[in-house]
């Protein structure tokens, strides 16, 4: 008995060492296939143009490794996100990524990959912001107001975990561009813009005091890439990112995008 | 108040200080490091703007000089379809047409040539294969024709009844008529307004970053998303566009006046 149970625990410890080789062993060969990805540049640190205006980030070094792993050709294209997933959702494009939270009704446009991210919202705030200090003493006060992109992760955590799930709640101010929300939280014109972490440190960096971040993180959103409905590159592509988490290659993405990475530099 | 009868000979003050504004803020961009790197960025896409501008503009003019001829014609139905056309086109927002154009007409007129390539066995074409910048200009395209076309029409209109009677008894054909008398002195009325249309198309084609054509607009909302600078960015975008409509205007404004000398 107790030699059986130490055998199985030997066979156990041997299958969770050889896990991630054996991953990749059992990854598809898509044998160079063409793979066409769609997105804007527009969302750091998961994919930006650095200072001398090359696209770089989290995103496209995930990317070359999943190609790697699957053999696949990997082609870029640029598109607004306002055009992404109605593109996609077309077979415009093989794969669409901008940090796209996996959402229910998105689902009924595209499909989305397993998740390869979760992002957590701050709240950023005017650097002289006095009146409040969390979401609920955000909530409490009816004078304060918080401005969103429609149909974006912020404004969904906004709706459902910061105020009172009112998505016509006139709290909310939209505007058309996150940088017009940065801007009007600047001019006073809103007292609150949600965003994610890195790019809410990369505000405050900038504001030279004039932003800061205040209360807890909020919302955890996980992130996946998007594909025409039936698009037979979601499994390869959820094997890929499965053996990507196993052998630490995400940890390590993490690590030089969101610590060592010093955006703006 | 009596109306200055020269307006056009005083002195340009006006450009003196922009001229020196323009240089004194140039100056400060280029040596800044956050200006600087948004200007060295933006710059790249000052060609997709003057292409998008220019192949739109040179598409409008065509498409709007046929149909201000089809708004005149003796037929009915091709002045009636003109004007549903020229009516439609001026009242759809650009951006609306913009998306239009980029996720309806895009993948039908595919659809089109795939229905007509499938049976000769030609290469099948994918909505993919058809640029979006190429779907930005056609919008561009589509919508200013319609304006062009009132221009058009106007300066066609405008030429005096008997220039045309004049031609006819000399024997020319509409053809002729039109090529030789209408048309160079209608250009010579409606160059004006069809240069402010260009200038304003410069600015409109900002409009194609909706797509995400990297124009000079689309470049400066993913340098901003970068940057964190979302208004030291935007100023040098504003600073290239002003760059580029002044000195049209100022280009147009030369042709014009060598056009009037020349009537004189």
């Amino acid at each position: 008995m107790k030699t059986a149970a130490a055998l199985l625990g030997q066979v156990l410890g041997l299958t969770l060492a050889f896990a991630p080789a054996a991953f990749a062993e059992t990854l598809p060969d898509l044998a160079g296939r063409e793979v066409v990805i769609v997105t804007e540049n527009a969302y750091p640190p998961l994919q930006f143009l650095d200072a001398s205006g090359a696209a770089v980030g989290w995103e496209y070094d995930a990317v070359a490794e999943i190609a790697k792993r699957l053999n696949i050709t990997v082609k870029y294209e640029n598109i607004s996100w306002d055009a992404m997933i109605p593109a996609v959702s077309e077979g415009q494009y093989d794969l669409g990524m901008t940090g796209i939270t996996i959402r229910d009704d998105r689902k009924e446009k595209v499909d989305f990959s397993d998740s390869y991210m979760t992002s957590e919202m701050v709240m950023l705030v005017r650097g002289d912001e006095t009146r409040f200090a969390d979401k609920a003493g955000f909530a409490a006060n009816p004078e304060l107001l918080m401005a969103a992109q429609p149909g974006t992760t912020p404004f969904y955590v906004g709706v459902y975990e910061v105020l009172d799930g009112n998505e016509a709640n006139p709290r909310i101010k939209l505007f058309e561009t996150f940088g017009a929300t940065v801007e009007a939280l600047k001019a006073g014109d809103v007292d609150l813009v949600l965003t994610d972490g890195t790019a809410g440190a990369g505000y405050v960096e900038a504001s030279g005091g004039g932003l800061k971040i205040v209360g807890e993180k909020l919302g955890t959103e996980d992130f996946g890439f998007i594909f025409p409905k039936g698009s037979d590159l979601v499994a390869p592509f959820n094997a890929a990112i499965a053996s990507l988490k196993a052998d630490g290659t995400i940890d390590a993405l993490n690590k030089k995008w969101f610590l060592d990475y010093k955006m703006g530099q | 108040m009596t109306p200055n009868p020269k307006p056009d000979s005083d002195f340009p003050w006006w450009l003196v200080i922009l001229a020196v504004t323009g240089a004194v803020l140039f100056w400060e961009v280029a040596t800044s490091d956050v200006y600087g790197a948004a200007l060295r960025t933006l710059a790249k896409g000052i060609l997709v703007t003057v292409i998008v501008a220019v192949v739109a503009y040179l598409g409008a003019c065509a498409l709007g000089l046929g149909l201000a001829v089809m708004g005149l014609s003796r037929h009915l139905w091709l002045r009636q379809t003109a004007r549903l056309y020229i009516e439609v086109m001026r009242g759809i927002p650009i951006i609306v047409l913009l998306l239009y154009v980029a996720f309806v007409l895009a993948p039908g007129l595919v659809w089109l040539v795939n229905q007509v390539a499938e049976p000769l066995g030609l290469p099948l074409w994918k909505t993919r294969d058809f640029p979006l910048i190429a779907r930005a200009v056609i919008a561009l395209m589509l919508a200013y024709s319609a304006f062009l076309a009132e221009i058009f029409r106007a300066g066609l209109q405008a030429v005096d009844k008997g220039q045309v009677e004049a031609g006819q008894a000399l024997g020319l054909t509409g053809w002729q008529r039109f090529r030789h008398i209408v048309f160079p002195q209608a250009f010579r009325m409606i160059l004006p307004p069809l240069g402010n249309d260009f200038v304003a198309m410069v600015k409109d084609s900002s409009l194609v970053s909706v797509l995400g054509v990297s124009d000079i607009t689309q470049l400066a909302k993913v340098t901003a998303a970068g940057n964190f600078r979302y208004f030291e960015t935007y100023n040098v975008a504003a600073l290239l566009y002003l760059t580029m409509t002044i000195g049209l205007s100022l280009i147009l404004r030369r042709i014009e006046a060598r056009l009037r000398q020349r009537e004189r």
